[in-house]
């Protein structure tokens, strides 16, 4: 054990430290009066050492609710060993100030905390004492790179200029439906289409209207969507479509829609009038499939097939025909 | 004995002596835990072994991947000597931990980060003040960190800090009666520190 022959005037400057050292330290009888009150507790909560001494803890600061802290608290005086508690818990003991209250930006100190027994001279333990640590810069930091994580997620999930889906995302969704498929009876179905001539618009109007026309074309799809149809970007002019439990049939019906759409549309740029079609090919899941990757390719197959045939035309993928 | 070796080892009477020293410690904390919380633990034999640095990391990594599984970390350190305790819940149910420690809130992501919390502060500071008591060392510990929970693991293993090899490690595995609460302690000491714990134990043996 510690060597305690300390000289009368070294508790003088003991003492000193104590109350200038800048972690709260506050010591607790059992039944949790205020024993001790350092200047970081005095400065923080505005309270003199002097006022403090002999109240109770949990009335003077009802935001500490009574039944967590003796949890923590009563193992210290039984079995006389510390323990802890952290921000993620619960973000503060005392409420106090962020101790930068100009430029920090949470409003609150977060805390850390340890309960350590303080013995008396019989060995046992009738006092408790809380440090309280400062730890608001390591939680604020903490809750930014959480935050930036969300962010990076997002952008990695959208396309920047459509903002649908981004193809990555998109195909992690095929693969799970994919095995989704091979469990179910339901009919899912894929839709892949391409802007026809969509080299010429650029050559012609320029890389800004061809933009204009991806961004008009994806609007106009938004809205033809149904709540579980998911639509991504697939690549340059290339669009795909996932649609859960619909059979081909509803699928040339959405693909349709889709075609007509875009024929429609006259997008507007730098006062010139721009249309644009489409072509469209549905492959729904197969048994015989034995990747995600098979799907996608029929998908594209029976594209290939629209754009030989015309163009501004739907096909549906033939499984005999191949 | 070559004092100078850097080179971590342990002969039977060394691992003996930690065994004891273990068990010792051991039987207060249980004694304290029934105290307390009125149940009783049931004592294993404590492994000691000089654990490979992969053996970590596929052992914290386990603990990630298998979402059934928790772990809190926490250092400590005292006399030169320093550590960490690794407390793995395998099979723990948290309803089953929170009749234990009478806990009676909602058991979502917060509960189960409380209760994680309190049966690691008890389980992990009895041990360590146990075994530090009898080498007459005063530890200090860190707060802990729930692995997992608030932080990726991966960051952990990447950090680079692992440049032992092998260190000695103390393993606990407790069980309670009648309930399904099984999770190990392991205290890990840092390769330098084995060499002054040696000396210590030395000086029990003689």
């Amino acid at each position: 054990m510690t060597d305690s022959n300390i000289e009368f005037g070294d508790i003088h400057w003991l003492m000193d430290i104590l109350q200038n050292i800048d972690v709260g330290l506050v010591v607790l009888d059992r039944q949790y009066n205020i024993q001790l009150w350092n200047g970081f507790m005095e400065s923080h909560s505005g309270l003199s050492p002097q006022k403090a001494k002999g109240e109770n803890l949990f009335e003077l600061f009802n935001e500490i609710p009574k039944d967590w802290f003796m949890k923590k608290a009563e193992p210290v005086y039984q079995l006389k060993t510390r323990t802890f508690t952290i921000w993620e818990q619960r973000p503060y003991l005392f409420r106090f100030k962020n101790y930068r209250p100009i430029t920090g930006r949470a409003s609150v100190m977060y805390q850390n905390t340890s309960i350590i027994p303080l013995e008396s001279i019989n060995r046992s333990v009738d006092h408790i004492c809380v440090i309280i640590y400062d730890v608001t810069d390591i939680a604020v930091s903490r809750e930014d790179v959480q935050s930036a994580h969300q962010t990076l997620n997002e952008l990695n999930r959208t396309d920047q200029l459509t903002e649908l889906s981004s193809r990555g995302y998109w195909l992690k969704d095929i693969e799970r439906e994919f095995l989704r498929c091979q469990r179910s009876v339901l009919p899912s179905t894929l839709v892949m289409f391409d802007l026809d001539d969509f080299r010429t618009i650029n050559g012609r109007y320029g890389h800004q209207a061809g933009d204009e026309v991806l961004r008009s074309v994806s609007e106009g799809i938004r809205q033809t969507l149904r709540q579980t149809d998911h639509v991504c970007r697939f690549g340059g002019e290339v669009f795909a479509a996932l649609l859960v439990d619909t059979d081909e049939e509803e699928a040339v019906v959405f693909a349709e829609r889709i075609r007509k759409m875009i024929e429609r549309m006259e997008v507007r740029h730098d006062q010139q009038s721009i249309h644009a079609t489409a072509s469209l090919g549905i492959a729904r899941y197969q048994k015989g499939f034995a990747s995600a990757q098979d799907w996608l390719q029929a998908a594209d197959k029976a594209l290939y097939h629209a754009k030989e045939s015309g163009r501004n035309k739907t096909t549906v993928y033939q499984p005999k025909a191949h | 004995m070559s004092v100078t070796s850097t080179a971590v080892s342990l002969n039977e009477d060394q691992r003996d002596c930690y065994q004891e020293l273990t068990n010792v410690a051991m039987g207060q904390a249980a004694d304290r835990l029934a105290r307390l919380l009125d149940v009783y633990v049931v004592l294993p034999i404590p492994k000691v072994n000089l654990i490979e640095s992969s053996d970590l990391h596929m052992a914290i990594q386990d603990a990630e991947t298998d979402s059934a599984m928790s772990a809190v970390c926490q250092g400590f350190i005292g006399s030169g000597i320093a550590g960490e305790a690794l407390l793995l819940f395998n099979d723990t149910s948290f309803s089953d931990l929170a009749a234990l420690m009478n806990y009676g809130g909602e058991l979502d992501r917060y509960g189960e980060l409380e209760l994680l919390m309190d049966v690691s502060s008890l389980l992990i500071g009895a041990c360590i003040q146990g075994i530090g008591e009898q080498l007459e060392i005063h530890f200090n510990q860190g707060h802990p960190v729930v692995l997992g929970q608030h932080c990726k693991v991966d960051d952990i293993l990447k950090s680079g800090n692992h440049q032992w090899t092998k260190t000695l490690a103390i393993e606990i595995h407790y069980t309670i009666e009648h309930v399904n609460i099984d999770c190990d302690l392991l205290l890990l000491f840092t390769e330098d520190s084995v060499a002054k714990l040696n000396n210590k134990i030395n000086y029990l043996l003689d």
